[in-house]
């Protein structure tokens, strides 16, 4: 089943607004907004995160598409899962 | 002549006034920008009362305006003070406290933490380049840039208080690495020799502002007027995207902690990146893997590999040139000691040991830190005053380090003709167990040689009134089982010193400067 866009960068959103940065719903986070460079999101975080779409969204992350392009925002991440969902 | 940090800068600008200092992403300052707006902070914080021996505080993630941070608050007679975005609000509010900072300077990245840093700052009058409300005063970046450029006309002293490095320290309270003018150089001048850092060369600086790594992009470059690839804190999560950069700017001197290029070799992208220009490869901050520098090595094959060693309060005092990949069983030595320095290696009362004892290292060098800030007794407690015949005192830091020289030992992998210093372990990570005393170094080293083990920690555990037991954090890709790891370290070390127990993990906690985080790990498995 495809999941929709905007419900899967919700779910992503959620996930780091949620069990990575401990914040409640009314912490705003955008799916632009940039995920790396102002540290809003650590190393440890990384593998979390991963952990966490592979189990959601049922895809496997290789180490290799483990870069900057694929991570830095919620956006460019949700387009990443829909790629490998493709394959 | 150049007698202070900042000389470094404006006079590779009077030489080379269109040569790159610094790079970040696609932003780039040349030595003339950097000098010249350098000297607008510097105007800038002289016009909102900074005076001489003032502490700034610098709150930034990697980026280019740290740059321009720092030689401006010397410029201006001030010490900077790095503040790490990453470590807790309450942290950098006590920080703000305790060097008395009156003026912040940041950028939009911080602006969802600083409305917490504000709701206590202290003693902070004025935040440069935050968007944060909050009562008091605040100015954007780009007032510099209304502000004359000359330099401020300024008396300062080679031995003045320049930079205060905080050390997240293994217990207690942050201590403040005090840094002169005269040690920051003399850390540039003997690094830029030693490596023969020249105006050709891309430095890439890995580490945060907050860690002392940084003077080698910071200061030493500047000094030979190289450029520094300020590495953005996106690229340190991502060691694939950090090999595309190394290739990308064709760093030609690489210098980070040793996990670092561990995440590199297990990203598996090494072979598929031309890292030719790298001529130097420098590793510091903890011990690296044998097994794991052998794989680089054969990666990297332009490259000089060097072990660096000095605790921040010295800023560096040895190094070792690893000529051939070295054997997997032996850790890598400390080294040689570096110029301008000598050491003592002592007793538990403070007298020296034989040639091939353990002691703990003391050093004397130009390089070595004013002491710590606002703590006198722990400055004199961490040196010694040394007289010899009613000569005057020579002071030496106590590195709490314990060494010994390679003399008298059959350390067949070092094919020197001077002495080195090996490693031996923490004075505080001696412990007893089941009556005997134990390096955890030693016991670590030893896991970390065994194979398919690609990082381990080893912690003391109490345990009842038998005292303390040894157990292991490993991490591996492979299926491992504890016996036969045991039986592996049975043929290095005695019963008493093999792990009671080893459990596997994904990863080991690692403190934000890329170390072990030897206080998380305790708490975490208490």
């Amino acid at each position: 089943m495809k999941i929709e866009i905007s419900t899967m960068e919700d779910r992503i959103i959620d996930f780091i607004r949620l069990e990575i940065l401990g914040e409640g719903p009314s912490f705003e986070l955008d799916a632009d907004e940039d995920l790396l460079g102002s540290g809003l999101i650590g190393s440890m975080d990384i593998f979390r995160l991963i952990e966490f779409i592979e189990r959601e969204f049922s895809i496997k992350v290789n180490p290799a598409d483990m870069t900057i392009e694929h991570f830095a925002t919620v956006t460019a991440l949700t387009q990443f899962i829909q790629q490998q969902q493709a394959v | 002549m150049a007698y202070l940090l900042t000389h470094l800068v404006d006079d590779t600008a009077a030489q080379s006034p269109d040569q790159l200092a610094f790079r970040f992403g696609n932003q780039a300052l040349t030595y003339a920008e950097l000098a010249r707006q350098s000297n607008q902070l510097a105007n800038l914080l002289r016009a909102e009362g900074v005076e001489r021996g003032d502490r700034v505080g610098i709150y930034l993630n990697r980026c280019l305006e740290t740059a321009v941070a720092v030689y401006g608050i010397l410029k201006a007679g001030a010490a900077f003070v790095p503040l790490d975005p990453a470590q807790p609000v309450a942290r950098t509010q006590y920080l703000l406290d305790n060097c008395t900072i009156k003026i912040l300077l940041t950028n939009k990245s911080q602006r969802r933490r600083l409305p917490d840093l504000l709701t206590n700052p202290g003693p902070l009058q004025l935040v440069i380049g935050g968007e944060a409300a909050w009562t008091g005063r605040k100015l954007p970046w780009a007032a510099i840039q209304s502000m004359t450029d000359s330099t401020p006309e300024v008396r300062i002293l080679s031995d003045d208080l320049a930079y205060i490095i905080f050390s997240s320290g293994s217990t207690g309270q942050p201590k403040g690495i005090m840094h002169s003018h005269r040690s920051g150089l003399a850390y540039a001048r003997l690094s830029v020799d030693l490596y023969g850092v020249k105006a050709t060369d891309v430095i890439g600086n890995f580490c945060a502002l907050h860690f002392d790594q940084c003077t080698f992009g910071y200061f030493s470059s500047m000094l030979a007027g190289a450029t520094t690839i300020i590495v953005s804190d996106a690229h340190t999560k991502f060691p694939v995207s950090l090999l595309q950069l190394i290739e990308q700017e064709k760093m030609t001197i690489w210098y980070s902690v040793p996990l670092v290029m561990t995440q590199m070799i297990q990203s598996g992208a090494l072979a598929k990146h031309d890292l030719s220009a790298l001529r130097w490869v420098k590793f510091g901050g903890e011990a690296f893997s044998p097994h794991q520098l052998v794989q680089l090595m054969a990666h990297m094959p332009n490259a000089i590999f060097s072990n660096v060693y000095g605790p921040a309060e010295v800023n560096q005092c040895t190094f070792y040139h690893i000529d051939e990949p070295p054997s997997p069983e032996a850790p890598i030595p400390l080294g040689e000691v570096w110029d301008d320095t000598e050491i003592l290696i002592l007793d538990a009362a403070d007298e020296p040991v034989t040639a091939g004892e353990v002691g703990e290292l003391l050093v004397r060098s130009s390089t070595r830190m004013l002491g710590y800030w606002r703590d006198p007794e722990r400055t004199e407690r961490s040196f010694f005053q040394h007289r010899k015949s009613g000569g005057p005192v020579q002071i030496f830091y106590r590195t709490g380090d314990l060494v010994c020289t390679s003399a008298g030992r059959s350390v067949a992998e070092i094919p020197r003709s001077r002495d080195v210093l090996l490693f031996m372990g923490r004075k505080d990570r001696q412990i007893k167990t089941r009556g005997y005393r134990v390096e955890l170094e030693e016991v670590e080293s030893i896991l970390n040689a065994q194979p398919g083990v690609l990082e381990a920690a080893v912690y003391p555990i109490k345990n009842g009134p038998e005292g303390l037991l040894i157990h292991a954090l490993v991490v591996s890709d492979q299926s491992l089982e504890p016996p036969a790891i045991k039986q592996g370290m049975a043929l290095h070390l005695p019963a008493y010193s093999i792990p009671a127990e080893i459990r596997f993990v994904q990863a080991l906690p690692r403190t934000d400067a890329g170390k072990i985080d030897r206080r998380s790990l305790q708490t975490l498995l208490a």
